[in-house]
């Protein structure tokens, strides 16, 4: 039973979360890179795909922010 | 303009993924999105949940026969 129970232990470490957010549904890859390099340079980024165009954040406000700046400047 | 989904990274083996997917099967209520082999999103308020089906399963896949048949 000690060994099962420690079996299990061992399996629930090999799994690790983190709070944050998903992002998706960009207009384009290039927006897609620029905000993906914007969320690395700022140290939220967890995990990036640029075969999907997803990247996973561990903060979203700073992210925001520069959408909005960069939708300004269009 | 993308969308931002707040949810939780769940990076773990392949096999342990695979369990994830089939518990969320049955109402789909725990995944956001599959990233990969190793990763999925799932939403932040069913981790503790998912977490106690994950262990239930694992108990399955690990019965007292097996050790004992040597």
């Amino acid at each position: 039973v000690v060994d099962q129970i420690r079996l299990w232990q061992l399996e629930n470490e090999r799994m690790k979360t983190t709070v944050g957010f998903l992002f998706k549904e960009f207009e384009d890859h290039k927006e897609y890179l620029a905000i993906a390099g914007f969320a690395e340079e700022i140290g939220v980024l967890v995990w990036r795909s640029d075969k999907t165009g997803m990247f996973f954040a561990s903060k979203h406000e700073q992210i925001r922010d520069y959408l909005r700046i960069r939708k300004k400047a269009e | 303009m993308p969308r931002a989904i707040r949810g939780v990274l769940v990076e773990c083996d392949p096999a342990i993924k695979s369990i994830i997917v089939n518990i969320d099967s049955d109402n789909h209520d725990y995944i956001i999105e599959e990233l990969d082999e190793e990763r999925v999103v799932i939403k932040e308020n069913m981790v503790a949940a998912l977490k106690a089906k994950l262990e239930e399963r694992l108990a399955e896949n690990h019965p007292d026969d097996e050790s004992g048949s040597e």
